[in-house]
């Protein structure tokens, strides 16, 4: 759960609309798929300019994953 | 003469906890065994910069290969101090000194280039840089005789180069604006 609570940290400080966030986390063997959503208004600020915002989170995630020995992918879902 | 400047106490600016308070966060959630605080103020940088430092035992893995991890705490953290209607703050998040070594590093390799192109008379073009590492080159240029620096491109693909310029003379001022 460490990588959906990463990202639910992020997300609800990077929106307007923090109670609007939900992260959820489907964890496979070695995987973990982690899908962000926000209020329709927000999601321009979890994509960032040319995407650098959600690239910075992927980042983040990966600098986590080596820690926890588990890969997460992050996706945004509109 | 160095009357303490009335500058705003970090203590008593919200942008400046917000970013340290979402540091301290991301450092939890990392699960890195680090602390951040503000950093002292160098002399360097604007006024109104938020400067922030991280030390610890687990620094390192906030820096990241070629510091990309470091880039991207500052990156999140600049959007989240920088909320709508709030004014734009510079914003820097350090790990162990790194990004400050970095740009004396990327400064000196701008010199030791700069003065490749006056000599050679050919253009150099730096790989795509973020905005801060571009001002870095550019100042290292700034006062250098014969080049000059131009950024190109749009976005992440934007990029530096040294460009000759035998008009550019240094220590003449030329232009009376």
């Amino acid at each position: 759960m460490a990588f959906k609570e990463l990202i639910k940290a992020i997300a609800t400080e990077l929106v307007d609309r923090p109670e609007d966030v939900v992260v959820t986390e489907i964890a496979t063997d070695n995987n973990s798929l982690i899908e962000l959503r926000v209020a329709k208004s927000d999601i321009g600020k979890v994509i960032g300019k040319d995407g650098r915002t959600a690239q910075s989170m992927r980042t983040i995630l990966a600098a986590l994953s080596a820690k926890v020995g588990r890969r997460a992918h992050l996706d945004i879902v509109d | 003469m160095s009357e303490t400047t009335e500058n705003l106490n970090p203590e008593d600016d919200r942008q400046a906890q917000r970013a340290l308070g979402f540091v301290r966060t991301l450092l939890t959630h990392m699960q890195l065994d680090a602390e951040a605080t503000f950093a002292p103020d160098d002399g360097d940088g604007d006024e109104d910069e938020i400067r922030i430092e991280i030390e610890g035992p687990d620094a390192g893995r906030i820096i990241g290969k070629r510091g990309l991890v470091l880039e991207a705490v500052q990156y999140l953290t600049s959007r989240v101090a920088q909320k709508k209607d709030e004014p734009r703050r510079h914003i820097s998040v350090d790990a162990e000194g790194y990004r400050a070594r970095h740009e004396d590093q990327l400064a000196e390799m701008a010199e030791k280039l700069g003065q490749r192109v006056a000599q050679e008379g050919k253009v150099i073009t730096f790989d795509p840089m973020n905005a801060r590492d571009r001002r870095v080159v550019h100042m290292a240029i700034k006062d250098m005789p014969g080049v000059r620096t131009e950024s190109n491109g749009q976005g992440p693909d934007r990029r530096v180069q040294i460009i000759p310029d035998k008009n550019k003379v240094v220590g003449v001022t030329t232009d009376d604006s």
